[in-house]
């Protein structure tokens, strides 16, 4: 990940007013786990699995912060368990950005899992995402999803794919 | 110990603290024995999200008491929020596991705490919070809670309780999502802050 892609997703994440990143750190997005870590403005919180993450994060939710899940998507499928039960059950959203592990273009074999999933799963769960390949769209697509899940009480997703992470 | 007795005598010592709870029969004893605790009181139905959410409100009211009220069942689902608590040592968290050994909501079957060998305080030493003890009698009970009450770093009690419900209890009507709002407001209120504010347009 370049660092101007990083310094976007960070510009987007303090437009949108968040001061809590819970992470489960992936390859993909390797650049930016420090940078979150360094940043004075946001506390992060390292997670055992993902679904912890999103069920921190709702906790967060309901302190009148806003917080949010950055993972590989992956972690989406460790997820579907707290996610259906805090925007289903409750109302409790959860704002996620992933890595799109598996899209074309993927060469490990490990890895078509999580390409082959991950618009399904979202899609069972009702969640509205953006998948971002371009740059100067990361701001705005982070952005967004705030203001739909903020509206909504629901969850949202931005997929960060193509040269964004390769 | 029964686990009624244990929620009156920690509501006895509750008045501006946050709860979050977990499913079952606790929800209903816990709506009875801390009747000014309502509104401010999560109730939650789900395993593994007590206390990651009570931490989170944790992690957003640093000067706020928080108070998660776990289970057996539902805390051997995560596990990993332990090793969480142990490496971030929230100040304001008190972290309540009702261990009944068994999966009271759908009959009683028995979790991994019934078989003796596995001692969830231990584990959660093991996971770095040091403070985090088992309580069989309600005087111990209550000394927990008063000293979790009134800690500094994160602290749990596993509390021995025998199965069964509370007989005669009102069953709370609400749902989760009417209880959702209830909570938020009642932070809103308490706290001076807007979580869920008007749309932009009527």
């Amino acid at each position: 990940m370049k660092a101007s892609a990083v310094e976007r997703v960070i510009a987007g994440l303090k437009r949108a007013g968040v001061s809590v990143v819970c992470y489960l750190p992936d390859s993909l997005f390797k650049e930016l786990y420090p940078a979150l870590d360094a940043d004075p403005d946001i506390r992060t919180i390292r997670v055992t699995n993902e679904g912890e993450g999103a069920a921190i994060c709702g906790g967060v939710f309901l302190s009148g912060k806003r917080a949010a899940l950055v993972m590989e998507n992956s972690g989406l499928r460790a997820s579907v368990e707290p996610l259906a039960r805090m925007g289903l059950g409750a109302g409790i959203p959860v704002v996620m950005l992933m890595s799109y592990r598996g899209e074309l273009g993927e060469n490990n074999w490990w890895a078509i899992p999580h390409g082959i999933t991950m618009e399904p799963v979202l899609d069972a769960l009702r969640v509205p995402y953006r998948v971002v390949r371009q740059e100067e769209e990361i701001e705005r697509a982070i952005v967004d999803a705030y203001a739909w899940s903020y509206s909504s009480y629901y969850h949202s997703a931005v997929a960060l794919g193509g040269s964004i992470v390769r | 110990m029964k686990r009624y007795d244990c929620m009156k005598a920690l509501a006895a010592r509750l008045s501006d603290e946050l709860v979050i709870l977990s499913l079952g029969g606790s929800v209903d004893e816990w709506y009875n024995a801390a009747p000014h605790m309502r509104a401010a009181s999560l109730f939650q139905q789900q395993l593994g999200c007590v206390t990651p959410e009570a931490f989170g409100l944790a992690v957003g009211l640093p000067h706020r008491r928080i108070v998660s009220l776990d289970t057996d069942g539902g805390l051997l689902f995560n596990l990993g929020i332990l090793a969480t608590l142990g490496n971030e040592q929230p100040k304001n968290l008190f972290v309540v596991v009702w261990d009944n050994e068994s999966y009271q909501s759908i009959g009683g079957p028995p979790t991994h705490t019934a078989s003796g060998r596995v001692d969830l305080a231990a584990i959660a030493r093991g996971a770095g919070v040091e403070k985090a003890f088992t309580a069989t009698t309600l005087d111990d009970f209550d000394a927990h809670c008063a000293a979790g009450l009134a800690a500094e770093e994160p602290y749990i009690v596993v509390a021995k309780v025998s199965g069964g419900v509370q007989p005669g209890i009102k069953r709370k009507h609400s749902d989760g999502r009417e209880d959702k709002y209830i909570f938020v407001r009642h932070v809103e209120e308490t706290e001076g802050i807007v979580i869920m504010g008007p749309s932009e347009h009527n």
